[in-house]
């Protein structure tokens, strides 16, 4: 049986009447709650009291309670004093790899595979991942994020993206490597692209961020926001220069509802596995890589290499060659090292700002890659620039303010 | 009459707490940690800068929230404001929790009862004093659940 398009529209008007009851729509209070939250004028200053709520927890359980309250007691205190007396060889080269520097009394100066390694992996990243996780998936539950992303999507769209760019850019704080792959909720290859690029040189993991904390907690808000204007000023000039669309999109907005606790392990679980297969085997092998390029004097010939470089360019010390190779393979080795240079607060402050937008982590490097290899190296070429361009724009900043 | 109340009480804790949002502003401009009896306002950029600006957020909250008070929109704007100083006092309480647990640098692995005990004792943040009264919302919440 065939019918016009009338007699189409009479049919379906004539099962709705059957089936739709209509009624008067009541607000409740989840709703009006929900609209302050995407309304910029309210939604604003509840984005800015869920990142301070979201910091100040992370830094006074990782770095007040874990870290500070029993991890340094533990490891400065008696596993480092243990490992030092009980390693065979003292003074060798595989006592120097594995337990490093024979007289350190603290395990951020030694800088052994089962030292530093250890002490960096369990007793400073486990706990802010740990932390940063549990509080991500709590937002996730309580559908705090997708209003996240309406009340942000206009400022992502001067960078080429939209709202929910803003979960890869958050899951990044925890780790690039599901946030690279969380890219795929973007819709065009331009903003995919953009995305992983600036993630990938401009968002500290959480395993950076508890290091940073730790090291350099006085100087940590001038990091990021040198870290956060160069996301906008380089997303900015990408979206100029990216050939490709950059579309509007529809954000489902889900009611707030009570967080699951069962969802909310499962998240915990998956991710905290994740982190303790890939990261802690890099931390670990970051360390003994670098220690065998310091025992074969690769460090201190690359160090006198660069050092004009370094110095001229970036206003840092030389030393810093050493972060520099760590960085590469795990970025919070590499901020723990250079707490141990002797530098000023602010060669510190450009070191780890060079630290963060410096090559990606390995493992970011090969989700990158993954991802196809095109995007790889135009990623790999906007970081060369960024490097050069805004490590030396930073210098500048600090000769112009007189303080280098 | 719920109403009524409902507009006098959250006027003047609007009023108050925007007192106490410009004074932790004020006290982080001037770069000085003030102390008044319980009270002290600290001139961290973090809790003074950020937290100042929260709770100047909260009495604005409030202060919007006057008119047509009971109506849903308008309690959540009081509820919100509520939220907001309870998540600050919150996280205050979490600091000092984290704080009182281990037994410091040199000391054994757990603090004392008397350490433990001695990190809650005064003086306290604004947040801290707003927060018994930030909860009168519940009352007013549950209120309006009943009708």
């Amino acid at each position: 049986m065939r019918l016009t398009a009338d007699e189409r529209w009479n049919l379906i008007e004539e099962i709705s009447n059957k089936v739709l009851t209509y009624g008067k729509f009541k607000h409740t209070l989840k709703d009006a709650l929900g609209e302050l939250t995407v309304k910029p004028l309210t939604g604003i200053p509840i984005a800015i009291v869920v990142l301070y709520g979201f910091w100040s927890v992370f830094s006074s359980f990782a770095g007040t309670l874990c870290t500070d309250g029993f991890f340094v007691k533990l490891f400065d205190g008696h596993f480092l004093p243990w490992i030092q007396s009980i390693f065979p060889g003292k003074g060798g080269w595989i006592y120097y790899i594995f337990v490093g520097d024979p007289v350190a009394d603290n395990c951020f100066e030694a800088f052994g595979v089962l030292t530093s390694g250890l002490f960096v992996a369990i007793g400073v990243v486990l706990p802010a991942i740990f932390i940063f996780y549990l509080m991500m998936a709590l937002l996730e539950d309580v559908g705090y994020m997708p209003r996240l992303a309406v009340l942000v999507d206009t400022i992502f769209h001067r960078i080429g993206l939209h709202g929910y760019a803003i979960i890869p850019s958050i899951l990044a704080l925890g780790c690039n490597v599901p946030a690279v792959t969380a890219t795929r909720i973007l819709e065009t290859k331009k903003q995919r692209f953009i995305m992983m690029t600036l993630l990938a040189i401009f968002i500290p993991c959480g395993a950076q961020l508890g290091i940073m904390q730790e090291v350099i907690p006085e100087s940590i808000g001038i990091v990021l926001l040198y870290l956060i204007f160069g996301y906008f000023l380089f997303g900015f000039i990408l979206n100029k220069i990216v050939p490709g669309k950059s579309p509007e999109i529809l954000i489902d907005v889900p009611p707030y509802q009570k967080p699951l606790w069962n969802n909310i392990s499962r998240k915990l679980r998956m991710r905290l596995g994740g982190f303790l297969k890939i990261a802690v085997p890099f931390v670990l092998f970051g360390c003994a890589i670098v220690n065998i390029l310091y025992l074969t004097g690769t460090i201190d010939w690359l160090a006198k290499t660069l050092t004009p470089l370094l110095t001229g360019w970036f206003g840092v010390p030389g030393e810093t060659v050493g972060p520099l190779v760590a960085a590469f393979l795990r970025k919070d080795l590499a901020v723990a090292q250079l707490s141990v240079i002797e530098m000023s607060r602010y060669q510190m402050i450009t070191s780890v700002v060079l630290v963060s937008i410096y090559f990606p982590c390995v493992a970011t490097f090969v989700m990158l890659l993954k991802e196809g290899w095109k995007n790889l190296l135009g990623s790999l070429a906007v970081l060369i620039t960024v490097i050069f361009f805004y490590g030396g724009l930073i210098n500048v900043i600090w000769k112009l303010l007189g303080v280098q | 009459m719920n109403e009524k109340i409902g507009r006098v009480y959250f006027g003047i804790l609007g009023i108050i707490t925007l007192i106490f949002g410009i004074s932790d502003l004020i006290v982080t401009i001037g770069g000085n940690n003030f102390s008044w009896s319980i009270l002290e306002i600290s001139s961290d950029m973090f809790r003074g800068g950020w937290g100042g600006l929260i709770v100047i957020s909260a009495g604005l909250f409030y202060l919007s929230s006057l008119k047509n008070f009971l109506e849903i929109h308008q309690l959540s704007r009081a509820l919100m404001a509520s939220m907001l100083i309870w998540i600050l006092a919150g996280t205050d309480i979490f600091v000092k929790i984290t704080e009182s647990i281990p037994g410091g640098e040199e000391g054994p692995w757990f603090n004392s009862l008397e350490g433990f005990l001695g990190t809650y004792a005064p003086p306290y943040p604004p947040v801290i004093f707003l927060l018994p009264f930030s909860l009168i919302i519940l009352f007013f919440l549950s209120k309006r659940k009943k009708a």
